[in-house]
Order: C-alpha cells, then sequence, then structure tokens
C-alpha cells in the first residue's frame, strides 16, 4: 500500500500533528507501508529513514506584525500563495492551513506525473483543495482529533470585548472545514465520543468516522525508577486554557491538606497570570510551584516521581498527559470530560465529574490515603497504554481504516 | 543594492503611483461635480458584459459582507463555557457591538445587491476602490518593509 500523508505543520514542536505525522509514519513503514509526507514548516524531524519527504512552502507570519518578519521570508512574499498568505494573516485569519491545501494540491499534480497512492491522509488541515483533490482518484482520510469548535468556544470565554471576539472567530477556520469534512471519504478521530463531537460541529456523516486511539511512544514515557515524592500532585497542560479547568484544581487545592502541594507544567507569570491570579485568591502561593516548558526527559521524570497527575479538564480531545503518566506507572486522577472516560479506567486512575472541585478533592484524597492503591493503578496504567495507546497499535488501527476505505471506495468506482 | 531590495523599491513607487492615480482620477479630476458619476448609464451595456464585471465584484462583495455578518452573528448566538473569573466580572457589551455589526452587514448587503440590479455605477465602483486599495495597500506595505529590513547583520567593529 503507497500513503501520502499531508500536514500542514510538521515539527514536532509546534502542536500535535508534527508528532503525530513523525510516529505514524514511522510505524506505517514498519508495517510494511510505503509512505511519503508532504508538509508544511517548521519542517519535520526527518523522516527518510522510513518515508519520502516532501516539503511544502509556507511563511508562518501569522500574529508577526510586517515590521518584524524576517527579511528572507520577506523577499518571498510577491509570489501568489505568499501574498494571500499576507493579505489574510492582516486581516487576522489564519490561513495557513487552506494555502497548505493549494500548494500541496498542486505539488500533488507533479508528483503523481511519477507515482501513484492508494490513499492520501490529510490530518487535520481540511484546506478548500482537499476537496478537489478527490479529482486525482485518490480516496482521502482525515485525522480530527476534536473539533475546532471546541477551541473556539474556549478562547472566547476567554475574550473581553468586541475587537477579541472578531480576531477568535476570523482565526478558526470553522466554514471552510466544515465544508471540507462533509466531502472526505472517512474521518478519523480519537475518541468515540468524538465521532459525536464531529457530528454537532460540522454535520458529518457518522458511518464516516472511525475511531483510532492516539499513540505516544511508549519507550519514552516509562519510570526512571525515581523514588516518589508525597502528597505531591502534578499537572500538565496550559493553564489559559479554560478547556483545562485549572480553576476547579486550583479550588480542590485549597480543600487539600496544607502538606499536599502541586507542580504545574507550564509558564506561570509573567507569561501567563490566569492561574497565578487563582493562586493569590486561595492563599496557595508556597503550595504552587510553575516548571515552565520542559523537554522530554525531565517530563518523564516529573511523571515518575510525583504522586499522581491531575486532570480537571472541562473536555479533552484524547488526554495526552493521562497516557503518559499512566505509562510511567503514575496514578491519575482525572475528569468524565470528552474522551477522558475512555482513555482512563477505574483499575487505572479515579475519575471524577468535570467541574466539581469537591469531588476532585475526594479523588485526589483517596489515592493518597492509599500507596497499594496507587501502585496497582499505576502498573495497571503502563499495561492499558502499552496494550491500546503505542504507536504501533495506533498504526494497525488506522491501517485498518485505509484498507475498508480503499475497498469501499473501489467497489464504488 | 540586492536584487529584493530593488523589487520592493519598484513595488513602493508602483503601488504608491498606482494608487495617486486612483485619488487623482476619481477625487481630485471631478472635485467640483461629483454628481457626473451619478449620471452614468450602465444600462445601455449589453447585460453579458455587465454581470461579467459586476457578478464577480458582487461575490468578493458579499463575501467580505457576509463574513462581517455571520461574525456579529456568532457573537450574538455562540453559548460558551462561563468566561474566566477575571473576564465575568467586567461588564462586556461586545453582543451589542455584534447586534450592530449585523445591522450594519445586512443592510449593505441589501444596499449592494439592489445597486447591482438596478444597474448603478456605485455599485461596481466603491467594492473595486476598496479592493484595489487593499492590494495595493498590501503590495506597498510588502514593499517598504524590504526596504527598511537589513538584510544582512550590522558588522562587529570590535
Amino acid at each position: 500500500m503507497r500513503v501520502l500523508i499531508l500536514g500542514y505543520r510538521g515539527n514536532p514542536y509546534c502542536g500535535g500533528q508534527g508528532i503525530y505525522i513523525y510516529n505514524l509514519s514511522r510505524e506505517l513503514a514498519g508495517l510494511g507501508v510505503y509512505v511519503d509526507v508532504m508538509a508544511g514548516p517548521p519542517y519535520p524531524d526527518p523522516v527518510d529513514e522510513w518515508a519520502g519527504f516532501y516539503p511544502v512552502e509556507n511563511t508562518n507570519i501569522w500574529g508577526v506584525r510586517t515590521k518584524y518578519i524576517p527579511y528572507d521570508k520577506l523577499t518571498r512574499l510577491y509570489s501568489p500563495w505568499n501574498f494571500l498568505d499576507f493579505i489574510l494573516t492582516r486581516l487576522r485569519i489564519f490561513p495557513e492551513m487552506e494555502t497548505f491545501s493549494f500548494r500541496s494540491f498542486f505539488a500533488l499534480e507533479k508528483i503523481l506525473k511519477q507515482k501513484r497512492y492508494d490513499i492520501i491522509h490529510d490530518v487535520q488541515s481540511l484546506g478548500w483543495c482537499t476537496v478537489p483533490m478527490k479529482g486525482y482518484g485518490i480516496p482521502i482520510v482525515t485525522t480530527v482529533h476534536h473539533p475546532l469548535t471546541k477551541d473556539r468556544e474556549s478562547d472566547l470565554a476567554g475574550n473581553f470585548g468586541l475587537w477579541d471576539k472578531v480576531t477568535t472567530i476570523l482565526f478558526y477556520p470553522l466554514v471552510m472545514q466544515g465544508f471540507v469534512i462533509r466531502r472526505i471519504d472517512r474521518v478519523i478521530t480519537s475518541f468515540r465520543e468524538g465521532v459525536d463531537e464531529l457530528v454537532k460541529a460540522f454535520r458529518v456523516r457518522k458511518e464516516r468516522v472511525s475511531v483510532v486511539y492516539n499513540g505516544i511512544d511508549v519507550n519514552l514515557f516509562q519510570n526512571t525508577g525515581e523514588s516518589r515524592e508525597d502528597d505531591a500532585l502534578l499537572f500538565v497542560g496550559n493553564t489559559d486554557d479554560s478547556k483545562k479547568g485549572i480553576s476547579y484544581l486550583l479550588e480542590a487545592m485549597s480543600m487539600l491538606p496544607e502538606e499536599v502541594t502541586l507542580t504545574i507544567v507550564d509558564d506561570g507569570p509573567p507569561a501567563k497570570f490566569t492561574a497565578t491570579k487563582l493562586i493569590e485568591k486561595y492563599g496557595l502561593g508556597h503550595r504552587v510551584r510553575f516548571t515552565g516548558k520542559v523537554d522530554y526527559d525531565k517530563l518523564v521524570s516529573l511523571y515518575s516521581r510525583k504522586t499522581m497527575l491531575v486532570m480537571s479538564s472541562l473536555f479533552e480531545g484524547f488526554g495526552l498527559p493521562a497516557v503518559e503518566a499512566m505509562s510511567c506507572k503514575t496514578p491519575v486522577v482525572v475528569t468524565s470530560a470528552g474522551a477522558l472516560k475512555e482513555v482512563v479506567t477505574g483499575e487505572c486512575g479515579v475519575i471524577v465529574p468535570p467541574k466539581d472541585p469537591v469531588a476532585l478533592k475526594d479523588g485526589i484524597m483517596k489515592l493518597l490515603r492509599s500507596k497499594t492503591l496507587r501502585e496497582k493503578m499505576g502498573r495497571n496504567g503502563r499495561k492499558r497504554v502499552e496494550e491500546n495507546f503505542s504507536w504501533q497499535v495506533a498504526a494497525e488501527k488506522t491501517l485498518e481504516v485505509y484498507r475498508d476505505v480503499i475497498r469501499k471506495y473501489r467497489s464504488r468506482r | 543594492m540586492p536584487r529584493a531590495k530593488t523589487w520592493g523599491f519598484l513595488a513602493v513607487v508602483l503601488s504608491a503611483g498606482l494608487f495617486g492615480l486612483i485619488v487623482f482620477s476619481v477625487f481630485i479630476i471631478n472635485y467640483h461635480d461629483f454628481s457626473l458619476f451619478n449620471s452614468i448609464n450602465l444600462s445601455d451595456l449589453n447585460s453579458l458584459t455587465y454581470y461579467s464585471v459586476s457578478i464577480p465584484l458582487a461575490v468578493v462583495s458579499l463575501f467580505v459582507l457576509c463574513t462581517g455578518f455571520w461574525i456579529g452573528w456568532v457573537i450574538l448566538t455562540i453559548k460558551v463555557v462561563p468566561p474566566m473569573p477575571e473576564i465575568a466580572e467586567k461588564k462586556d457589551n461586545s453582543r451589542i457591538k455584534a447586534g450592530l455589526l449585523c445591522l450594519v452587514s445586512a443592510f449593505l448587503i441589501v444596499l449592494l445587491l439592489y445597486g447591482i440590479y438596478k444597474r448603478s455605477f456605485w455599485a461596481l465602483a466603491v467594492p473595486s476602490l476598496v479592493i484595489s486599495i487593499v492590494v495595493l495597500g498590501a503590495v506597498f506595505w510588502i514593499g517598504m518593509a524590504i526596504i527598511t529590513t537589513r538584510s544582512t547583520l550590522l558588522v562587529n567593529k570590535k
């Protein structure tokens, strides 16, 4: 089977799609699939060992004032797609997905003169030109971890005033994505409830959506063997994102015993203030610490040392920190929001209702009281991750979806 | 001068020149009697000629105006999770402004469609002028940035 994976941003450090492309392409190649990757900048870590790579230009100038655009990019702005990028970004529109689709459409035309693909896998770009790509006679699947409507709602909740709201609405290309996603052969999402979310957000037909859980690198996320700290909670996520529900966790912290501490893997002040204001409000300054952004080694060490991970989310499209923690044999306390109730079972963590700080506190206390329970849940968590959330499993399930789509596509023709 | 700077310079001159020409030909030449634009009769044009020009212009203009209406409508109707504490305490009148945005956009949409139907000169001229100014402005802006940005780092004299 020959697969072309498309992604408007390929770098693992600027969004989930980079990690997804890198790992999925590697595992698919390991399963004997011929894989090519076409991605926009920042480009992925080298994939040439297992896949062909076609870079697609993009200026990445959203949010960059014209006078701060680097000289080498400025000199390229008069080319048609870059010029369109420039005008749209000045109007506060985020055009990377749409211009990526146009660029990849024309790039693909040239590539198809030399080779053929059995399937195209678009990783959540869903630009306008993905639709005419169907004219090449190749079925197209797309991965959408969760609809952007959730992100837009979250951003709007943090906006004040008309201008803030207008720019948020302009930023998210929901009309385009809704139009395109309804015309794609199959949509892959990472949790069962996501099917309903996609139906609700974009009116996608249910039978066109398949669930394939995301993967993580189970070899990277392994318990380091460092000794566990007592009464030490860990939170990993963007504290300015209201979907993460940090306010509920901090309220729960105010009800927990004094010796319980919280480490937040995110920037604190001066970069971010939402959590800081709440920490002041609840008088938790001496019990909460920010680490800032950390590299993988440090993150794995944190997962391995802290007593438990807490996720107080109001919505999760997958719940990556919970899976990473489970992979490091760390028990978790999570809300039942979004994908979390599918990812975490009662055997590897405590599940509490969202928006309920008392339930969150009770869940944390339940684990704090019993070391035996924590260790048992930690072992179960690792087992669950290995069986369900490794990249190899994700690639095998994705390959099943490819085969099904290709079979149905060919039977129609 | 590096080649890119030459192109930047040319872009600035060209876009500024064309903008000046628009201002001169529309506003300066006719400053004594703008009413003469009202007397331009597009009814004499063949329908195919008229609509081949007016429909593309109308599509672009409607796209922009409908976007304005849609943004206002989303702000008016969307139900989001409760706002952050610091936002909830402030008085936000963005819904009133969003309502106004919807009304203004709807009014302009009706005006544009009526103008195109009645073959008004203004229904073609105003969108053309706006589109031209946006494009020329972008060309000028990029050109200025190319001219004024250093292409190499300063030489460290030490």
